[in-house]
């Protein structure tokens, strides 16, 4: 019932969208409104997570209705929520959430016609709805399948408005991404081609949680080539480097809530496949080999985006390339052993929140300016007050100060580091966030002070609903200077998940 | 006896299918790509099939047809559209040359028989031999999204590419459960579409399907 009213809303928004048309300002709000009921349902999900500890299974379909469906689809515990995914589900919901409510077509300041925020509310909400199947999938086909449809309904709005830029950016993210989620796929085949060899055809045996059962008799020489195929093929999909180059083009090109919501989750939720895949690999081979491929990955990930960072001329693509150097951050701590993962994962909540709102705002100096160029945007607090300090206090947030979450997520990392005894890559680590901070600090200073251009009409004008973001900057405090008790045992499921 | 005759026509399936892969290397016409790839999926269709009658598994058939509809029938119609309406014919100067390039496929064949060879160990289908070529499928499709410039060439790049991964699947499993390959299918459809759709973006933007113009976006 409960993964109904998860999954539900995102479809009916998406239909509400495509029936009415032209598009008008309550479909809009209907959406949010609907975004919302999907947040109770995961903050729910997580609630029972949290209270039984017990992973929820279901199907959809109840066998009463659709009995025959059921059985000849082998749909049986195709949806599960454990803690895991209930962590995701409550991030990407929430995100999406408050993404819904501060998108194009709910307000007063609209640059899009009709006909774009249609296709806008019909494709987001399609998106998001897939994201959030992507993470209560039991079944891994049904997983992949999900992370796939999110590659394909984002890539029709990414060109919202057709451009060079725009399409340039949107053929490089379907093809490299289709090419890399198939390879993916390989990776699931070869998954599924060694539990065949060894057990036979069995009903659901594409169930993870049958995977998982199976997993410490699987051939451990099979598994380490399925593997490497999932690692590379969710990868790209997670902006690790070296499959990132997609990924600061479709970010800086896509309008604000879309860059918002991929950034913030969409990143997030690959990542999340690979971890339930590294569990399965790890009962099969031990921690050890998925850990260094972690390591290595990560490493890379991290490196390449601090150095484009210092390259980088234009304030998205700078956000987009942080993202890179955040998810290297997280699969850094997924490798590092119990404490390295769950400052992971609660490194990737606070960069969740942190991350979205900076794309959201990002979109309103766009707006305003007219320009993406660091060096022609200043004066940020004189033109739109509110908007610069909420963009100040989000880029203090990423590069780690205090009392941000981040900063307690990054200091847990590097202390898993320092446990698991590796001084050396943590001080590389800590020299390459040294680099970021000062990159993005020295871009801060530029864009907030000194007069604003000729042109730039000064004042925060309509907007005053961005004020909604200070819930993401309440979170990100709260984050800094508390770990909330139930966020803590959530936490500490999870982590048990990982490491089980 | 039955499993001697299974094995062999596997194989030979196999192998015409990743032969049809090479072709699209070997060929220069935007139109030769369309019809390599529809007598591919013909052949994969047909391969299928025979895999569902000596394997017996029904569910391949309904597979079968699924996929001759989609890729021998339907996606090659569109794509045939979209060559004339945008007028390609030829790929022109790949970034890797003919040549280079059929050698290049000859090492990744050989590359999938090194990296499938575990999978040849344990496993004890008689559909086995054909698993190294299925992989060299997929390292081919990769390979042509690569080194081709055409937009288009690059779709059917990834069509190739997935080609590959459904022989695998049959190879190795005997297939997929049914409800996951049906999402396959409707993916790789609405990928389909949105490639289309951006084909003819950048057709409109960009005046030709070069992607080596793609060069915009830096820093």
């Amino acid at each position: 019932m409960t993964f109904l009213l998860l999954l539900l809303p995102p479809v009916l928004a998406a239909f509400f969208a495509f029936i009415i048309r032209p598009y008008r300002r309550w479909v809009g709000w209907l959406s949010a409104v609907l975004g919302l009921i999907s947040l109770g349902a995961a903050l729910n999900f997580a609630g029972q997570a949290i209270a039984l500890g017990l992973p929820v299974a279901g199907s959809v379909l109840t066998a009463a209705t659709f009995g025959v469906l059921v059985d000849s689809l082998g749909l049986v515990d195709v949806l599960r929520a454990d803690s895991l995914s209930a962590l995701l589900m409550v991030c990407v919901a929430g995100v999406s959430a408050i993404t819904l409510l501060l998108s194009p077509g709910l307000w007063r300041e609209d640059h899009y016609t009709p006909a774009q925020l249609r296709r806008f509310q019909i494709f987001f909400n399609l998106f998001v709805g897939s994201m959030l199947l992507a993470v209560s999938a039991n079944n891994v086909g049904l997983m992949w399948i999900a992370v796939e449809a999110t590659t394909i309904f984002s890539a029709f709005i990414i060109p919202l408005t057709v451009s060079k830029h725009s399409v340039e950016a949107s053929w490089k993210y379907i093809l490299i991404c289709s090419v890399g989620i198939a390879l993916a796929f390989t990776g699931t085949v070869l998954a599924y081609f060694d539990f065949v060899t060894l057990a036979g055809r069995v009903e659901n045996a594409l169930n993870w949680t049958v995977l998982l059962e199976t997993a410490p008799a699987l051939h451990p020489e099979v598994m380490r080539i399925a593997f490497v195929f999932l690692l590379v093929g969710y990868g790209t999909k997670a902006g690790l480097a070296p499959m990132h180059t997609w990924l600061p083009d479709a970010h800086s090109e896509s309008p604000a809530p879309l860059s918002a919501a991929m950034s913030g989750v969409l990143l997030a939720v690959a990542l999340y496949a690979i971890l339930r895949w590294k569990i399965v690999v790890d009962a099969s081979l031990g921690a050890s080999y998925t850990n260094n491929l972690f390591l290595g990955l990560g490493m890379i990930s991290l490196l390449v985006a601090t150095f484009s960072m210092v390259l980088s001329k234009n304030y998205k693509r700078l956000l987009a390339y942080s993202s890179i150097e955040n998810t290297g951050l997280t699969c850094l701590g997924l490798g590092l052993g119990p404490l390295g993962v769950f400052a992971a994962l609660l490194h990737l909540v606070n960069h969740s929140v942190a991350k979205s709102m900076l794309f959201l705002l990002s979109g309103r100096i766009l707006h305003r300016y007219h320009t993406t160029e660091i060096s022609k945007v200043s004066g940020l607090l004189k033109a739109m007050p509110l908007t610069g300090s909420l963009f100040a206090v989000g880029i203090l947030a990423i590069i780690g100060l205090p009392p941000f979450g981040i900063f307690i997520s990054e200091f847990a990392l590097i202390r898993a580091g320092f446990d698991t005894g590796r001084p050396w890559l943590m001080g590389l680590v800590l020299a390459l966030l040294a680099v970021a901070f000062v990159v993005l600090l020295k871009v801060l200073n530029q864009m907030l002070y000194g007069q604003p251009a000729d042109g730039v009409s000064i004042g925060e004008a309509d907007g005053w609903h961005i004020g909604l973001l200070f819930l993401s900057v309440a979170g990100l405090v709260v984050l800094g200077l508390t770990l909330p008790a139930p966020l803590m045992t959530l936490l500490t499921q999870c982590v048990a998940i990982v490491s089980q | 006896m039955n499993d001697a005759v299974f094995s062999q026509l596997t194989t030979l399936g196999s192998s015409v299918v990743l032969i049809f892969g090479i072709l699209l290397l070997w060929r220069r016409s935007v139109s030769a790509y369309i019809s390599s790839f529809r007598w591919q999926s013909t052949v994969l269709a047909v391969v299928l099939a025979v895999i569902g009658y000596f394997g017996h598994d029904p569910e391949l058939y309904l597979v079968a047809g699924f996929s001759f509809v989609l890729k021998a029938v339907v996606l090659p119609h569109y794509l045939e559209r979209m060559r004339s309406r945008l007028d390609v014919t030829r790929e022109v100067e790949p970034y890797v040359n003919y040549a280079a390039s059929l050698l290049m496929a000859g090492v990744l064949v050989l590359l999938a028989y090194v990296v499938t060879r575990p999978l040849i160990l344990v496993s004890t289908l008689p559909t086995r031999s054909g698993i190294p070529l299925a992989m060299g499928l997929i390292f081919v499709g990769f390979f042509v999204i690569l080194s081709r410039k055409k937009a288009l060439t690059q779709i059917v790049g990834f069509l190739v590419l997935e080609n590959g991964i459904v022989l695998l699947a049959a190879l190795g499993t005997y297939g997929i459960p049914l409800i996951v390959e049906i999402g396959v299918f409707l993916d790789v459809l609405m990928g389909f579409l949105v490639m289309q759709v951006l084909v003819y973006h950048i057709h409109g933007t960009f005046e030709s399907i070069d992607v080596d113009q793609l060069n915009q976006l830096k820093h």
